[in-house]
């Protein structure tokens, strides 16, 4: 400890913060048994999809199976806004619906523990909060993805479904899926800052915006146009298995901004209210 | 320059008002003993020394600069209602986060530091959840021991603590002042307790903070009484109540006099009137009293 005479206040650096708080947060995530669940999770969901669909029932016919290519499990063939039935829908956007929940849970883990009370005494930027939950959150989402993209390769391999594919395109579409990581991630923790004192509701609300219900709606209603990109939603949509490069900057450049948006608008958020 | 300035601070929470024009002085250096009760904006006002809550109007000072500074709050160690630690990581974790978070230079000695200064070498392998409540306060202030703060705010911190708790944190706080020269706000219900180290005081009652003194001034406001027991207390007390305007029983059995000039007076008066004072002693009142004394006037 310091006498007051000597008392030096320091200034820390944007860098020396933002890696403090990373540090913590990365620890915490590789040390919650959640993080592994939700990876393994992940794994399963297209694994499920692509070994159930297309088993004989109890007639012994075989049903029509939702994928014939591996990589359909991965993103649809092209970019369709509005529900056009379940094989169109059910690819690697599914991850952000179970990472949303994730993230819901670790971040709401911060004010159930009152870690917030300490980090928030001593660390005056709320921005740096934001930014680092979003990265690890984003980090942890990109994880899921790639296991996600591992079981539906394992399951492809077991039941012999085709893997021909332009491997261009299929490399953009699961690059512009990891790089929503980042938006996604920082929507739910913005979210998660709205609702934090009521740890169902952010749940609940993650939920519902993972499952893009409102862009689907809108899709339904314009119809198939490229203007929903704008949203996070419609650029996970738009990273589809004939995507090129266009496409993926279109994927980087949305989830940026948005992520900008939601750590500016949380930061504030947090900034002006009371952290109780 | 003062550890704390504030200058008519207020907070309201929707219609109720938690806290109402609070001025309030902590000299560095100084443990400051706050106290009021349930309810009374304590917890609130600590909250907003600490950045957890805003308030609604005044002004806070810490250290010359506003409480909002990045660089000072820095410099600011906290002990609110838990500690805030990871209930599933050992107490060494919980501390290696800490340190990461307040960017601590030789993180393991420090930590190794902070353990021993309140008595927590042995424990620091137990995970958080598996520690005693008393062991939980201690690991709250190694916490925010960390970084080498040059404030403390500690919130309860003796609460629910057994003899041996409270005199180990009784010492560490009188260590952290006296020979680390940091600051500490306590705040506590258990005043015998806070007494012993405190040496300034802020009693707040109603949000406003209705008294301000040092240990000293204290010292000086403290009534005196002669207190004493006889064969016959129940005679003894009828004689006085007709003499002095306020004799009471306390605790131990004894009668107190208050207001009375000499003991001699006392003796001489009861032997007159048939009875043998077997002990006489004057004394002071402690801060407990004095703290109910204040909120009787009050009422």
């Amino acid at each position: 400890m310091q006498t007051a005479e000597k008392l030096q206040f320091e200034s820390p650096t944007f860098i020396k913060r933002i890696k403090g708080m990373l540090g913590v947060d990365f620890y915490r995530l590789f040390h919650t048994p959640l993080f592994y669940i939700f990876l393994g999770i992940a794994a399963i969901i297209p694994a499920m999809l692509i070994a159930m669909t297309g088993m004989s029932g109890p007639d012994g016919t075989a049903s029509e199976p939702l994928f014939t290519n591996v990589w359909q499990a991965i993103a649809a063939d092209s970019p369709i806004y509005g529900f056009e039935g379940i094989e169109k829908y059910a690819n690697m956007n599914m991850v952000f619906i179970f990472g949303g929940i994730m993230v819901s849970i670790f971040v709401g883990h911060d004010y159930k523990s009152g870690y917030v009370k300490q980090l928030f005494t001593t660390h005056a930027k709320k921005s740096d909060y934001m930014l680092s939950k979003s990265l690890t959150c984003a980090f942890a989402m990109a994880c899921m993805c790639l296991t996600y993209l591992f079981g539906a390769v394992v399951a492809g391999a077991l039941t012999q479904t085709s893997f021909s594919v332009n491997a261009g395109n299929l490399i953009c579409a699961i690059l512009g899926k990891l790089v929503m990581s980042l938006g996604w991630a920082s929507l739910y923790t913005f979210l998660n800052i709205i609702f934090r004192r009521y740890f169902g509701v952010s749940i609940f609300s993650s939920f519902f915006f993972g499952t893009g219900i409102l862009i689907i709606g809108v899709g339904a209603l314009v119809g198939n146009t490229p203007v929903l990109n704008i949203f996070l939603y419609g650029s996970s949509v738009f990273a589809c298995l004939s995507s090129n490069i266009v496409n993926l900057l279109v994927c980087l450049s949305v989830s940026v901004a948005w992520a900008a948006i939601y750590n500016l608008l949380g930061s504030y958020v947090l900034s002006k209210s009371d952290v109780y | 320059m003062n550890a704390i300035e504030i200058r008519n601070l207020s907070k309201n929470f929707g219609e109720k008002q938690a806290v109402s024009g609070l001025n309030m002085t902590v000299p560095v250096g100084a443990i400051y003993g706050f106290i009021g009760e349930n309810g009374s904006g304590k917890s609130t006002t600590e909250k907003m020394i600490c950045g957890l809550i805003h308030p609604s109007g005044g002004e806070i000072k810490l250290f010359g600069k506003e409480h909002t500074d990045v660089d000072v709050r820095a410099k600011i160690g906290v002990l609110i209602e838990s500690p805030g630690c990871f209930p599933n990581y050992s107490v060494w974790n919980n501390l290696m986060l800490q340190a990461a978070n307040l960017r601590v230079e030789n993180a393991e000695d420090e930590i190794r530091k902070v353990l021993k200064t309140v008595r927590m070498e042995g424990a620091a392998g137990n995970k958080y959840k598996n520690c005693s409540l008393g062991m939980k306060q201690r690991i709250g202030i190694a916490m925010a021991l960390l970084g080498k703060p040059a404030l403390l705010v500690l919130d309860e911190p003796i609460n629910g603590l057994d003899a041996d708790g409270m005199r180990i944190m009784r010492e560490v706080l009188l260590d952290l002042t006296q020979n680390h020269g940091c600051t500490v706000v306590i705040s506590s219900h258990i005043l015998g307790e806070l007494e012993k180290i405190a040496t300034h005081y802020g009693i707040i009652r109603g949000g406003k903070m209705i008294r301000e003194m040092t240990a000293e001034e204290l010292e000086a406001s403290c009534r005196t009484y002669v207190a004493l027991q006889t064969r016959d207390m129940k005679k003894t007390k009828a004689l006085l109540d007709q003499k002095y305007a306020r004799v009471e029983q306390d605790e131990s059995g004894y009668l107190r006099v208050y207001n009375a000039k000499e003991p001699e007076e006392i003796v001489t008066y009861l032997y007159e009137n048939g009875v043998l004072v077997n002990e006489i002693r004057t004394d002071k009142i402690g801060l407990e009293e004095y703290y109910i004394d204040l909120m009787q006037e009050g009422k």
